[in-house]
């Protein structure tokens, strides 16, 4: 087997005498969704932080096709296929859909001094894109602050992939999304994963990434509590351990007393 | 504009009219609020349509746009600069003290060649210098670079009474190399009884093919076209249209008397109404009748209408019509009486409204008391009875005209309504004293009547569009047409030169020439496509043709004097270079900030910078580029003023910061960033210089000049705030129609940010 587009192995991370991360191990292939689990304070944040390339990582090894890297600064990160949508979703609200669909990467036409955006261009690849993701916006002049929550993370979703994304990152998507838009943004996930992108989800919600997930990442107040391929652990344990079983069963076991 | 170019037609996208699609602009409060000023003084005052007074306040305008600009982009971009208003003096005293023999401490001075580019390079080092410091910092740029003006202006006295024991450096134009640069910055084109016979005849024939145009081409975007549209019929009705009003304008203009008044005004409405009724019919669907019994409110309305139209042409006729002194109707006791009432209700109403008794609105009522004397003092009896007369009949016909929209009520009221104008035209000829109002106001308010039956007779006749929008296609006129104008603008420039005028003469006369060639051209080009293809999409380049030569309608209007005012117009006018800076960096700003990705990532940085940055947008770099900007316009704001006065004080430009800052914000930017436009900021600065120009060309009080100022801006202001409200509302609404789908809450929040930043 060739491989694996990234793997990580016993991956640690402090800021000064704060442990934010140890020991986290994991693959991510392609056509394959990762989901990485935990609560608030887990260490989701510094995980994906590492692999976005804002922050590096102190221990352990990143490797990128087999091959070990670091990712200096986001835009390494990028140029090496890894694309990150946050949760605030990295987009401008008064800005069209078109402009934030292309912005920093925008088509131009003409030379020199008399360089300038393909307008026409533009529009309709991020109408085709978009649509090809299954979203039909009506206009692609429309600001994307009257887009819905679900609708703008399709977007960010969609110019992802539209830009060579090989491995695409969300962050929280669906955390403050109601049900049925939730619904669409893990429909966009498993269409990403069916194009053969590698999808790491990172959620703190076992009932939107076991439907849509093929690896689990646990994470528990900075430690790694196992990294599970889907045929070998149900939602429940799933759910369990990411509540921190013993401590719940423990609450459990107080409010029984009383 | 904005959808119809989406990449191919949705045919969910519901048809936004031109007008709508208008009204979502971010300037275009900026750009009412110009054509109400603009109105204003011209019916207050003589000298202020003339090409002299226009010259006055372009250059006014001028020296503020050409830092607006810049201003209103940083601004967009996120940031202020306090220091910019210093920066175009410190430039202008730069250059002065590089160029010329500096007391104990200098030798011979720079030579103009050297010392001007230097300045250049000092202005670019001040730009660097506040966008490197708030980037690095991340300090609000508001206390980066208040630093940098209080620095600049302290370096600017200093230096300047270290180096010539005075406050105000002089003597640029004794430096080398003077004469070239003096035709750079310096130029100006003076002009006085420039005469042209053919100046009405060109009036009329362009004001006629403006309004076909604009006429057509609304109709064009309004309309859904038949599937076999006959297109003899149609431009048989076309050249009827034109033919016959263009027929009776030149009968008009060579007739005088009041029966053949009547019988060619009559003419041209018959004319261009059968013109138009056989076009739509020939050309569009007909349309489907749905009829609405007018309910109480549109009775209200039509009341209300009909009413203001009514006072506003009694008040006319009533008001004395010779009286040019101020009002005062409120002198002496009597008005400080009603001052002290009046700030008497509003305090206490203000008391009694924060502990929650009466409405929040209600002090209003006691600062409009306030007002009473001091608008009693501050304006002409004249200027009252324009204001009245022009306010209320706008209103009324607004009114009547928005029932209608609103209501279907087939076609009489819109007949009424264009009627009332009419009457509302002969008003204004027959009590008016002035050749202006009679001649020309008389016109424009029969133009204003004649369209106002026409697209009422075309939307009884026509199908409204329902679904599909037309892509524009400006077709390949537009390029040979510009092809043979630039080339026909450069003989013309060049003949100029060979007879000896002067740079900005030939290039002016040059352009001009060269532009209404490219205007024939493309006007005639179109044309036939209208008639003779069946190219959809013909609306935008027809209003682009009806624009024009509007423009050039007004421009022949105010820089030709006929024989007869040539006694009214002896003084000279003075067209300055400034004023070309200014229409080019205005022209650069919007392009720029349209087309290219800088523009793009400006509104990215304002909007959200993390973001911009998160994906990839060189967010440091853009800022200080747009600090840079902002500099490199100061200074050449800074060799205009020079140039013009070869001495400056030390305090030159100081306080102008606020001044930029102001008129971005008229022109509709957003103070918060991320939202607004650099022909905006042009347009604020003109309706600046027109309000400070125009008082004094009123014959109002000039003591009042800043309180006017001040009102009108709060005003602009606000009514650019509630215009872009309801555009955004009416976009947001359009935007899920179909959706089951909540929008999200940043809506919501974009929605706040645009209210809350537009109040300064």
């Amino acid at each position: 087997m060739s491989d694996p587009l990234i793997e990580l192995r016993n991956i640690s991370k402090y800021y000064g005498n704060i442990i934010a991360l140890t020991g986290v191990s994991t693959t991510v292939n392609p056509g394959e969704v990762t989901c990485v689990l935990g609560d608030n304070g887990a260490g989701k944040s510094t995980f994906i932080k590492i692999l976005a390339g804002v922050h590096q990582h102190d221990e352990g090894e990143l490797l990128l096709e087999g091959e070990e890297v670091k990712f200096s600064s986001p835009r390494a990160a990028l140029t090496a296929g890894i694309a990150t949508v946050y949760q605030d979703l990295a987009m401008v609200p008064l800005m069209s859909v078109w402009r934030n669909f292309f912005l920093g990467a925008e088509p131009t036409r003409g030379f020199g001094p008399f360089r300038q955006i393909d307008i026409e261009k533009a529009k309709q690849i991020a109408k085709e894109q978009l649509a090809e993701m299954g979203i039909d916006i009506r206009d692609t002049e429309q600001p994307v602050g009257t887009l819905s929550g679900g609708e703008r993370q399709s977007v960010a979703i969609a110019r992802a992939s539209y830009f060579g994304a090989r491995v695409l990152i969300l962050d929280e998507p669906t955390s403050a999304l109601g049900v049925k838009q939730s619904g669409v943004v893990l429909r966009r996930i498993v269409e990403a994963r069916d194009r053969g992108l590698a999808v790491i989800f990172i959620t703190h919600n076992p009932n939107h990434a076991y439907p849509v997930g093929d690896r689990f990442v646990i994470l528990n107040r900075g430690h790694s509590l196992g990294n599970f391929a889907k045929e070998n652990i149900s939602q429940a344990e799933l759910t369990q351990m990411m509540a921190g079983g013993a401590e719940l069963e423990a609450l459990q076991h107080e409010l029984a007393a009383h | 504009m904005a959808a119809a170019t989406a990449g191919g037609a949705d045919e969910r996208l519901a048809y936004r009219g031109p007008i709508q699609q208008l009204l979502t602009r971010p300037e275009i409060g900026a750009l009412l609020g110009l054509a109400g000023v603009w109105l204003l003084f011209w019916l207050t005052s003589e000298a202020f349509g003339t090409a002299g007074g226009t010259a006055n306040f372009l250059d006014v305008a001028a020296l503020l746009g050409i830092m607006a600009v810049p201003v209103a982009l940083l601004m967009i971009g996120g940031e202020f600069d306090l220091s910019s208003g210093a920066m175009t003096g410190a430039t202008a005293v730069f250059v002065i003290l590089m160029s010329r023999e500096v007391g104990e401490l200098g030798g011979a001075g720079f030579s103009l060649h050297l010392a001007v580019p230097l300045s250049l390079c000092f202005a670019l080092a001040i730009g660097w210098f506040n966008g490197t410091l708030v980037e690095r910092t991340s300090l609000p740029s508001f206390i980066v670079t208040l630093g940098t003006f209080f620095i600049l202006i302290g370096a600017k006295l200093g230096f300047g009474k270290l180096f010539t024991n005075k406050v105000i450096v002089e003597g640029l134009d004794e430096a080398q190399g003077y004469a070239f640069w003096d035709d750079i910055f310096g130029a100006e084109w003076l002009r006085n009884q420039h005469i042209w016979d053919g100046r009405d005849w060109a009036w009329a024939g362009l004001l006629v093919l403006a309004g076909a145009a604009l006429l057509l081409g609304l109709l064009e975007m309004s309309y859904t076209r038949r599937a076999d549209p006959s297109p003899w019929a149609a431009a048989g009705a076309f050249i009827g249209a034109v033919a016959v009003p263009l027929f009776g304008f030149a009968m008009l203009l060579t007739t005088d008397g009041t029966a053949s008044n009547w019988l060619w005004g009559a003419v041209i409405a018959a004319g261009t109404l059968a013109g138009v009724a056989i076009w739509c019919m020939s050309r569009y669907e007909p349309v489907q009748r749905r009829r609405a019994p007018p309910d109480s409110r549109t009775m209200r309305m039509i009341a209300i209408g009909v009413g203001a139209v009514v006072v506003a042409v009694v008040l006319a006729l009533v008001m004395d019509a010779t009286n040019t002194d101020q009002l005062g109707f409120l002198g002496g006791g009597l008005g400080r009486a009603v001052f002290a009432i009046g700030i008497a209700a509003t305090g206490v109403l203000a008391a009694l409204a924060a502990t929650g008794h009466v409405r929040s609105s209600a002090p209003v009522v006691g600062v409009v008391v306030a007002l009473l004397p001091a608008i009693s003092f501050m304006m002409t009896v004249q200027a009252a009875r324009a204001l009245l007369f022009s306010g209320l009949a706008v209103a009324g016909v607004v009114a009547l005209m928005l029932v209608a929209a609103r209501t279907d009520l087939s076609l009489w009221l819109p007949m009424a309504t264009a009627a009332i104008v009419a009457v509302a035209a002969f008003v204004v000829q027959a009590e008016s004293e002035s050749r202006k109002l009679r001649v020309e106001l008389f016109s424009v308010l029969l133009l204003i009547a004649l369209a106002l039956a026409a697209t009422a007779a075309a939307r009884a006749l026509a199908r409204r569009r329902s679904t599909a929008v037309p892509v524009p296609q400006m077709g390949l006129w537009p390029h040979v047409g510009g092809a043979a104008g630039g080339a026909a603008a450069v003989v013309f420039a060049v003949i100029e030169l060979i007879d000896g005028d002067g740079l900005l003469y030939a290039l002016s006369t040059g352009a001009a020439k060269g532009g209404a060639i490219a205007l024939g051209i493309f006007a005639v080009g179109t044309f036939c496509r209208l008639l003779f293809s069946n190219d959809e999409g013909m609306g935008r380049p027809l209003v682009t043709v009806g624009l024009a030569a509007a423009g050039l309608a007004l421009a022949v209007k105010l820089m030709f004097i006929t024989t007869l005012e040539e006694e009214a117009t002896q003084a000279v006018t003075r067209f300055r270079v400034s004023v070309l800076f200014y229409l080019l960096f205005a022209a650069i700003g919007a392009w720029v900030l349209a087309k290219t990705r800088f523009g793009s990532w400006t509104f990215a940085v304002g909007g959200n910078k993390d973001a911009a940055r998160s994906v990839g947008v060189p967010a440091a770099r853009t800022k200080t580029t747009l600090f840079m900007l902002v500099s490199v316009c100061a200074w050449v704001a800074g060799m205009l003023i020079a140039f013009r006065l070869n001495s400056v004080q030390a305090n030159v430009g100081d306080g102008n910061e606020f001044r930029y800052i102001i008129v971005a914000v008229v022109g509709g930017n957003l103070l918060t960033g991320g939202y607004g436009s650099a022909i905006g900021a042009a347009i604020g600065a003109l309706i600046w210089g027109m309000i400070s120009q125009g008082i004094g060309f009123a014959r109002w009080n000039t003591d009042w000049r800043f309180l006017v100022l001040g009102g009108l801006l709060v005003v602009a202001v606000i009514v650019n705030n509630y215009v872009r409200q309801r555009a955004e509302r009416s976009q947001a609404a359009r935007g899920d129609p179909d959706d089951d789908e909540p929008p999200g809450d940043d809506a919501g929040a974009a929605d706040e940010s645009v209210s809350a930043g537009a109040e300064p």
